[in-house]
């Protein structure tokens, strides 16, 4: 084969099938975690992504190559998911801006638009770490770049981007001490290697098929909630995707603005944008038909997914706090935060949380999740605690995304921090200003430290862990490797000063037995007597013990 | 001659009421339908077997007494030729004075000679009792009726009260206090600060997260606004906490040495019912409340 342009047909293959090379190695993604505990989702994260561009192009047949570029970028800005999954989406945004309004590309033409994903990645990251993913992507398109001769084709040009792409990973951790520390390369510059492979073989012609292995934030539906006795409380999820129609209205010129005032005025979480002829609805109503009927009126329905929501075992908010779309009442300040584990959920509804993601270290939610939830809270200025730095970036996308309310994010990197926070705010300091300053002086001084088992032996931080042990960090620090997770715990509190906070908040995850939690609670309870010793039942996965110290 | 009354609401006890020359009207309040009246069903009362059953789940409720218990009260008083001089708690907290005036106002018509002096306190616990305890030293200095109702026209406002509670779910029950933040459920070791104003109402004006900093700012309060403080009582009110009362009378005495007269009282259990456990407060004289 001597492929010479890349069409919007060739270029969904080349999405789809980089897609489906990840999902084949996506665990091996979420191995390569620098941390000896089991909760990498890099793979899972990247996947998840480019999989949400994916599917916004699957029904997309003779499309330009521009447009096509634009529909996937779109896809993935709204479905990333963690830093990686980010940067993943903006580089394809970058891609899709420097196509411009291509309707096939040369190599030329290519190249200049990969570049553009270089400035474009860079430009979503604060302060850019080399020796990730961003540095990974640079290299090879500048390599690929320099060895562009006349004439050549997409095949070659893609064989000196991968090989590229494979020797600056290698090189990552010659540029990140956090990576030779730990012996692995870094997992978003491999997810994105998978994904660059994938793409080379749909060039090929070969079809990757997918691995089946079911996304691990995937919803699961327990039907048995809604009986023949039941009320419609909270509506109904509708997604879809609408293919404008010549038949029934002037496409070219068709204006979404009067669409989406009436999307708002029947529904509610309105996610809506319209790419070329196609416009993407995502709307919380309780009457789904009449809104099918009406879009009917523009289009034909390429996708369509209903769901009843309370049907939904793992929606974005928390059950409790769900009140029905209508009867929320407008407020000046709402929060939106993050957690994993229903007893950590509740908490932050208790504390007052308008709406909890569910998400959290091995299961970062994406921007549309985010986005939905801001739709689901009445009020002005949103402030979003993401409780973990791989969540931050996520939530600043969705924060740019969103135009109904102010969305501050408050960038708490621990459920610790999003707790200290959470439980103090106070509206009547002042303005938002004032407020997210507050916020900033609560949250200076929060220790979160944890106890998780390990998955490997490891030397760290001068502490010698045997896989199978219970190691204590706090962030990216190791204080202790103990074989009994009560040990490890008390022995974490006693490095870190437990004596002196005010405070210990221990929250206990799904891996801890009653027993275990409560002798560990008299132990603390035992060794610091003046520390007030709160324990609450988490339930959050991974962590048998969360700790908190103000 | 004129008769002292006060309530069971001011955490007065039968011995405090003995000494200072107060006769007390008992204030109810009921668990599972069982209506207690203190000092009435009970003499000693037990603060720690009370506040444990509120531990163990129980959620009381209060209630205003009957226009036929104030009659009991009053009438005999009346009747013996007695003017009545009535120290209460917080009128703004309770329907119960809606139910004495006409009672009040109908005794007065049937005995035209006799007099009904009325103190509202704004207060309830140590903030009403640190007023009744002043009162009743006027009372055993020999001062008339009149002049103990001028005194408290501007000394009422003088006393003040700053407490924090544990578990909010008593003060949520009851409705009580306004300006709780209405989200909070949980409190997981944050303590609503809370006051009651110059209506004579509880308000929330804050939180602290920890004991500590919660014990601090009660004493910072004291600081602030106290005026006279070694000339009058401080009085310290918990619901069954004495490591906390410790950790208080410690602090206020580092910070304003020992010439202070600290005295330390039970929360009574009709109001100990909207505190719950574990709260404490501390009430003294002050510029203003």
């Amino acid at each position: 084969m001597n492929t010479t342009v890349i069409d919007g047909i060739m270029f969904a293959r080349m999405i789809e099938a980089g897609a489906a090379n990840l999902s084949a190695n996506r665990k091996t993604v979420n191995d390569l975690n620098v941390f000896p505990i089991p909760d990498g989702d890099t793979g899972d994260n990247m996947f998840m992504t480019i999989n949400s561009g994916a599917s916004m192009i699957k029904t997309n047949e003779n499309r330009s190559l521009a447009k096509t570029a634009s529909l996937a970028a779109r896809g993935m800005l709204l479905g990333a998911r963690g830093n990686s999954g980010v940067i993943l989406s903006r580089i394809f945004s970058g891609i899709s801006r420097g196509l411009g309004d291509c309707q096939a590309a040369d190599i030329y033409e290519m190249q200049k638009a990969l570049e553009a994903g270089i400035d474009e990645s860079y430009s979503a990251v604060s302060v850019p770490v080399e020796g990730t993913i961003l540095t990974v992507y640079k290299d090879a398109v500048n390599f690929a770049g320099s060895k562009i001769t006349d004439g050549e084709s997409f095949e070659k040009y893609f064989d000196d981007l991968t090989g590229e792409l494979r020797r600056s990973l290698d090189r990552t951790p010659d540029l990140l001490a956090v990576l030779k520390e730990a012996g692995v390369v870094d997992s978003g510059g491999a997810g994105f290697v998978y994904i660059a492979e994938g793409m080379r073989r749909a060039l090929a012609g070969e079809e990757i098929a997918r691995a089946d292995a079911p996304a691990p934030a995937q919803k699961s539906v327990d039907i048995t909630k809604f009986t023949e006795d039941s009320e419609l409380e909270f509506g109904y999820c509708t997604e879809f995707l609408l293919q404008l129609q010549r038949s029934k209205v002037d496409v070219d010129n068709f204006d979404i603005t009067p669409l989406s005032e009436y999307l708002d005025r029947v529904g509610e979480s309105l996610v809506i944008f319209k790419e070329g002829s196609i416009v993407k609805v995502h709307v919380h109503t309780m009457h789904p038909g009449e809104i099918l009927n009406h879009c009917q009126k523009y289009g034909e329905f390429l996708t369509l997914k209903i769901e009843n929501m309370t049907l939904q075992h793992n929606e974005t908010t928390i059950r409790n706090n769900y009140k029905p779309i209508e009867m929320r009442p407008h407020k000046k300040y709402g929060i939106v935060t993050v957690a994993a584990g229903d007893g950590i959920k509740e908490t932050f509804v208790s504390l007052g949380c308008d709406a909890v993601v569910d998400g959290g270290q091995s299961m970062n939610p994406s921007t549309q999740d985010l986005i939905t939830a801001f739709g689901e809270v009445n009020a002005d200025v949103i402030f979003v605690f993401p409780n973990n730095s791989n969540i931050i970036m996520t939530a600043k996308q969705a924060a740019s995304l969103y135009d109904k309310a102010d969305v501050k994010i408050i960038p708490t990197k621990t459920i610790g921090e999003g707790y200290a926070a959470i439980s103090m705010f106070d509206q009547s300091v002042g303005d938002t200003d004032d407020i997210i300053e507050n916020l900033g002086e609560i949250i200076d001084g929060v220790v979160t430290g944890a106890v998780s088992v390990a998955v490997r032996d490891t030397e760290k931080d001068g502490v010698s862990v045997k896989k199978d042990e219970y190691i204590g960090f706090v962030d990216d620090t190791i204080y202790v490797s103990k074989k009994d997770k009560n040990d490890a715990l008390v022995g974490l509190s006693e490095k870190l000063g437990a004596k002196d906070y005010d405070i210990m908040l221990l929250i206990v995850g799904s891996d801890a037995t009653d027993e275990e939690s409560k002798a560990a609670c008299a132990r603390l309870k035992e060794a610091y007597r003046r520390t007030e010793i709160i324990m609450i039942n988490g339930g959050q996965p991974i962590y048998d013990y969360i700790i908190i110290l103000e | 001659m004129y008769i002292l009354y006060t309530d069971t609401d001011t955490d007065i006890t039968p011995a405090l009421a003995k000494e200072y020359g107060y006769k007390i009207i008992s204030m109810p309040y009921s668990i599972d339908g069982v209506t207690t009246f203190p000092y009435v069903d009970y003499d000693v009362y037990d603060a720690h077997a009370f506040f444990e059953k509120l531990r163990g789940g129980a959620l009381p409720n209060t209630s205003a007494i009957s226009a036929e218990s104030y009659k009991s009260y009053f009438e005999p008083e009346f009747a013996a030729g007695n003017d009545i001089l009535y120290v209460h708690f917080s009128a703004a907290m309770s329907a119960t004075f809606d139910v004495m005036r006409p009672v009040v106002d109908e005794l007065l018509k049937k005995y035209p000679e006799r007099k009904f002096y009325e103190i509202d306190t704004k207060g309830i616990s140590i903030l009403a009792l640190n007023i009744v305890l002043e009162i009743g030293d006027l009372y055993k200095a020999g001062k008339s009726a009149e002049e103990i109702v001028e005194w408290a026209k501007t000394e009422v406002d003088h006393f003040a009260v700053y407490f924090f509670a544990d578990d909010l779910k008593f003060f949520k029950h009851s409705g009580r206090v306004s300006g709780l933040a209405g989200t909070m459920g949980t409190l997981l070791g944050i303590r609503p600060i809370i006051h009651v104003n110059d209506e004579g109402k509880m308000v929330s004006i804050g939180k602290e997260k920890g004991r500590a900093k919660a014990i601090d700012r009660l004493v910072q309060y004291v600081a602030e606004l106290g005026d006279k403080i070694e000339e009058h009582r401080v009085m310290i009110a918990n619901s069954d906490c004495d490591d906390i009362v410790a950790e208080v009378k410690e602090e206020l005495i580092g910070r304003f040495g020992d010439k202070l007269k600290i005295d330390v009282y039970d929360v009574n259990p009709t109001i100990g019912s909207h505190s719950g456990p574990n709260a404490c407060g501390i009430s003294f004289h002050s510029i203003h409340r």
